[in-house]
């Protein structure tokens, strides 16, 4: 490649690591958000469940 | 006779379950899909910012001069353009700091609207909007430090400099921050609402104070883009469809967390109830 070419495309590959770690950070934040909320999901299911089994032992008691 | 007194309009209070949570998913595949192209149109549609500028040489390296000594450009042909400046690649990063940036004011203004909504009506459900709306705001914030620390530490040297806009940003991103510390330090439900509240309005007005920031402090070197000129068409178009599908995303966010919290909330209720009983 002439010098002058060089000198144009001189600062792609000392960017490109900066690049590349900008855009994978945020989307790593963006999915560990998305995870946060599927973990609360998860937890409120375990706790409608064990709300069932509350309900089903009283029904069995009442009956 | 009719009672022809008006009666207060009765705000229906947000909930989960509405058409805005069947609207979600495909908001969220659409702000997927947006991004997407967004980023492959900032790498292969809109064209490169110039950089320093690249002077003609001769063979032991120094530079060429006219007869008035200015410094002659040396010119390239790429792409059917001349081109005699450095190339930054490293502007890209621009084209999703920038709508996550914007995302990031949107969703601290959606913030204040319900910390308002709380404190005129002391109603727990907008304190629940306000709080998740707080969440959103702090993921695109952080984004948006991420982002800007990668293409400050490669384009000015260093990972921080105390510039008026990074400065004023950093301040909102503390004040977000505080208002979450806040909530956890607080027992009393109804208090916590209402300083968290506060909090969240205080860090609203930071937002025009960021955005201006730039303008009003001419020495700031943090770059202004939304000026006439400021941006070509490809870079424009670039730009709106990434923030397009980054508000897409948000919206989608917010109201996945909403669901969840909402769900949780009733389980809350009825675990109560059930106690009672």
């Amino acid at each position: 490649m002439n010098p002058v070419l060089q000198e144009i495309y001189s600062t792609v590959i000392p960017s490109a690591p900066y690049i590349i770690a900008a855009y994978a950070l945020l989307w790593v934040v963006l999915l560990m958000y998305v995870l946060f909320v599927v973990r609360g999901f998860k937890k409120t299911e375990k706790q409608i469940a064990i709300l069932e089994e509350a309900l089903a032992e009283k029904e069995g008691l009442n009956r | 006779m009719p009672d022809t007194k008006r009666q207060p309009k009765q705000r229906s209070l947000p909930e989960a379950g509405q058409m805005a949570d069947r609207v979600a998913p495909f908001a969220l595949i659409v702000g997927i899909v947006l991004t997407t192209v967004g980023f492959f149109l900032a790498f292969f549609y809109a064209a490169p910012v110039n950089g320093a500028e690249v002077y003609a040489r001769d063979a032991a390296g120094n530079i060429l001069r006219d007869s008035a000594g200015n410094a002659l450009p040396a010119l390239e042909e790429i792409g059917g353009q001349l081109v005699s400046n450095v190339l930054l690649i490293s502007q890209k990063i621009f084209y999703f700091h920038m709508p996550v940036a914007l995302v990031s004011f949107l969703a601290l203004a959606v913030a204040a609207f319900y910390c308002v909504r709380f404190l005129m009506t002391k109603q727990q459900r907008y304190d629940t909007c306000a709080r998740i709306s707080m969440e959103i705001a702090l993921v695109f914030v952080i984004c948006t430090m991420i982002t800007g620390e990668m293409w400050t530490r490669f384009e000015w040297g260093v990972w921080w400099t105390w510039e008026p806009r990074l400065t004023t940003y950093l301040i909102l991103m503390l004040v977000v921050i505080a208002y979450f510390v806040l909530r956890n330090a607080l027992d009393d439900p109804e208090r916590c609402a209402t300083y968290a509240a506060v909090v969240g309005i205080i860090a609203f007005v930071d937002v025009p104070i960021c955005f201006m920031i730039t303008r009003l402090v001419p020495s700031s070197v943090h770059p202004v883009v939304l000026r006439e000129g400021g941006m070509s068409a490809d870079m424009g178009i670039t730009l709106v469809l990434v923030l397009i599908g980054m508000l897409c995303v948000a919206f989608a966010l917010y109201r996945m967390r909403f669901r969840q919290v909402r769900m949780q909330e009733r389980v809350e209720a009825l675990k109560a109830a059930l106690d009672e009983e």
